[in-house]
């Protein structure tokens, strides 16, 4: 997954987004004054000035707590949370990996990055061999590399399902709902310049398709400075497509609330990020109904388990600043941590990182609602073969993508917003909480 | 789809005009870039989104407050960097520059770094030949031609505007005449702040605010200095209408990802087979 990008301010090497800046320069400081008692270091990496950069941040955070609270680990020693900024630049989060391992000697890193940063510094964690969890990025060349190179890959976990899998649940969505139900059978692609937008419009366009019988009739690409797009939406009226799917996940809000502005006559869903978080409809002024997105869990609209309402509870009472709802790397964060410390009181700490390692695989928190399995963040084996894809997912999170999702959480959800703002959950129907809706303007 | 093309082009091409027309006047005048222009728009939008959205009173309101905002920076960019300055045309663009980057950090402070979508002057659609227009954009070009045409009859017909061409055409001349060219200046820098402003709360109606939204105008105004060569009002109308117009074009019927590089070529083509410009230099 990627998100929007934002300047920043140039400290030690390490780049601090625009007002953050201050607030990081106050957290390091409380951080200084508590490293003298402190004995375990967990190092943060992403953007401090992105919601998805922050939740994972936060997420950290109210776990840290919660365990330093709770008498600590590993003969209760304290926890502190060193945070570095990437600012989701590639070199700035190399720059970062570098400072959290060297200047810090972190135990352990969580990461809030998106999919090129973490591909930046991953060369990074194999030289330093620092156990390092992923919350954000769900890029399956990532897992490859934990499949071709298990050894040099042994640190490295990811807790969000890959993106194949994400994109494996999308296409019964596209079979079921968009075909299925909508009729539709043809598409135009309305994608971001980006690698993100060329990897799902692959994906859109060699899989979605072809399987759920939806003809492409056209792929328009456009520069993610594009702040006009009435000619963009008038091109994909002329297509003659049924739909567009759009793929954005930079300055996402643009296009969506130009979508509504206009009332573009033709429906829209697909792969929208910004409509991922609760801040969306503040973002795009209230102009943002009428979109659907797929999402990884749990997602804005989804229904929480016991513990996963609590850790929301908490975090709405501790941040009154946007994101005012964690994104789904949030609770990764929150529950990943929880794991990466379990996994080191198993092993005795983090310096044996092959005994961390078999611990973390280990590591299975299985969360019910109403008597059902609702999420799971547990990890496929090294040798367990996912029987719809036909393939390994080693230390990513364990997924489920075949009804009746009673194996684990779904790869993702399939959310909309509504003209009032209210979201809902409307695919898989485990899981759905509202239905599938047009705009009012769409006949 | 050609139909499309002339309506999207028009409309856009009215704004356009109006975010450039207050850096050509000071061009006109001066002879001086001045590269915070964009910030006029950046501050203008702000103001309206925090008296609509934030403070929630009428748009109005907001709009009123973003033209005197953009007024009001206008003489303080006058009095404080150009006329200390006055006579180093580069020291006054280096300033300007600075200046806007250090708003733009002013506005991540106050506002954040994420973009924010402004609820439109006026909300709702109407289709035309197919194409759906927002009104919100619709009457953002009715009233740019409006200001741009009011603004032409004032510089033309009413005795401080004449005085402004005198000063755009010999500011020593003028002054030999009694024209008192520090008050013309005034004039001319919080008319180019305040439309700029105006333009601003027009321009972020119709895509967004973010702190860097002060790079895109700027380009375009640029663009018209430089492609049209002239300070003229008429001029940058023309200058305006050929990027809107070339924008829509390629967006549609090339490659919207080429869209950007379009004006920025334009730059490049007329310095170097054109470098007086389209129409060549003039008075305003």
């Amino acid at each position: 997954m990627k998100s929007a990008t934002s300047p920043g301010i140039r400290f030690l090497g390490i780049r601090f987004s625009g007002t953050r800046f201050f607030t990081a320069a106050l957290l390091a400081a409380a951080f200084t004054a508590h490293q003298a008692a402190a004995d375990i270091k967990v190092g943060f990496i992403g953007s401090l000035s992105s919601d998805t950069g922050r939740s994972t941040l936060r997420g950290a955070e109210i776990a840290v707590d919660e365990l330093n609270a709770s008498g600590g680990v590993l003969g209760g020693q304290k926890i502190v949370l060193i945070p570095a900024d990437t600012g989701e630049d590639v070199t700035e989060g190399i720059k970062a990996y570098e400072y959290l391992a060297e200047s810090e000697e972190v135990d352990f890193i969580v990461s809030g990055s998106i999919d090129d940063v973490s591909l930046g510094w991953i060369p990074r964690m194999r030289e330093y061999r620092i156990p390092t969890l992923d919350t954000w990025t769900s890029y399956i060349g990532i897992i490859d590399m934990v499949i071709e190179d298990p050894e040099a890959m042994m640190p490295y976990f990811m807790n969000i399902a890959s993106d194949e899998a994400l994109a494996t649940l999308y296409i019964d969505f596209g079979k079921d709902v968009l075909k299925g139900q909508m009729g539709w059978n043809s598409v135009v692609i309305l994608a971001e310049d980006t690698a993100f937008g060329g990897a799902i419009t692959g994906l859109v366009t060699d899989a979605l398709a072809p399987e759920a019988g939806i003809e492409v009739k056209e792929i328009i690409k456009y520069d993610i400075a594009t702040v006009d797009f009435a000619p963009i939406f008038s091109k994909a009226q002329n297509s003659g497509a049924d739909f567009i799917y759009l793929v954005s996940s930079v300055n996402s809000q643009v296009v969506s609330s130009q979508y509504v502005k206009l009332q573009v006559p033709m429906a829209m869903t697909g792969v929208n990020v910004s409509a991922m978080g609760a801040d969306y409809w503040e973002d795009t002024g209230g102009a943002g109904g009428g979109m659907s997105t797929l999402s990884p869990v749990p997602s804005v609209g989804f229904k929480l388990d016991p513990v996963s309402q609590a850790f929301v509870d908490t975090y709405r009472a501790r941040y009154k600043d946007r994101p005012v709802m964690p994104h789904f790397n949030g609770f990764n964060a929150y529950h990943g941590v929880k794991q990466a410390m379990a996994a080191a009181e198993a092993a005795g700490g983090f310096d044996d990182v092959d005994a961390w390692a078999s611990n973390m695989k280990q590591q299975d928190l299985v969360l019910e609602l109403d008597g059902q399995l609702w999420l799971r963040y547990g990890f496929w084996g090294d040798d367990e073969v996912e029987p719809r894809t036909g393939r390994k997912y080693p230390h990513n999170i364990r997924f489920d993508i075949t009804e009746p999702y009673d194996e684990a959480s779904p790869s993702m959800v399939v959310i909309q917003w509504y003209e009032d703002g209210t979201t809902a959950v409307i695919y898989p129907k485990k899981y759905a909480t509202g239905e599938f809706a047009l705009p009012s303007w769409v006949k | 789809m050609l139909l499309q093309i002339l309506i999207q082009g028009f409309l856009l091409s009215g704004l356009y005009a109006l975010i450039a027309v207050g850096f050509t006047l000071i061009f006109g005048i001066g002879r001086i870039l001045n590269l915070a222009h964009g910030s006029y728009l950046m501050a203008g939008g702000y103001a309206f989104f925090w008296i609509g959205q934030i403070i929630g009173l009428p748009k109005i309101i907001g709009v009123a407050l973003a033209v005197f905002l953009g007024a009001g920076m206008g003489i303080a960019i006058y009095r404080l960097i150009v006329r200390p300055l006055k006579g180093d045309r580069i020291a006054v663009e280096i300033a300007t520059l600075i200046l806007a980057v250090i708003l733009q950090a002013a506005i991540v402070l106050i506002f954040g770094s994420s973009s924010k979508i402004p609820h439109p002057l006026v909300p709702g659609v109407v289709r035309i030949a197919d194409t759906p227009i927002a009104w919100s954009i619709l009457v953002a070009t009715c009233a740019s031609w409006i200001i741009l045409l009011s603004l032409y009859a004032f510089i033309r017909l009413s005795h401080t505007g004449r005085a402004m061409q005198a000063v755009s055409m010999d500011p020593k001349g003028a002054a030999i005449c009694g024209i008192d060219s520090n008050r013309i200046d005034i004039i001319v820098w919080s008319i180019s702040g305040g439309l700029g402003a105006l333009a601003g709360v027009f321009f972020a109606g119709y895509t967004q605010l973010s702190p860097s939204m002060w790079v895109t105008p700027l380009i375009i105004s640029v663009a018209v200095v430089i492609v049209g060569g002239i300070g003229s009002i008429m001029g940058t109308l023309a200058v305006a209408h050929i990027i809107g117009f070339m924008e829509v074009i390629v967006t549609t019927l090339i490659a919207p990802e080429l869209r950007g590089v379009f004006t920025m070529g334009l730059i490049i083509v007329a310095l170097l087979f054109r470098p007086r410009g389209l129409f060549g230099r003039e008075e305003i």
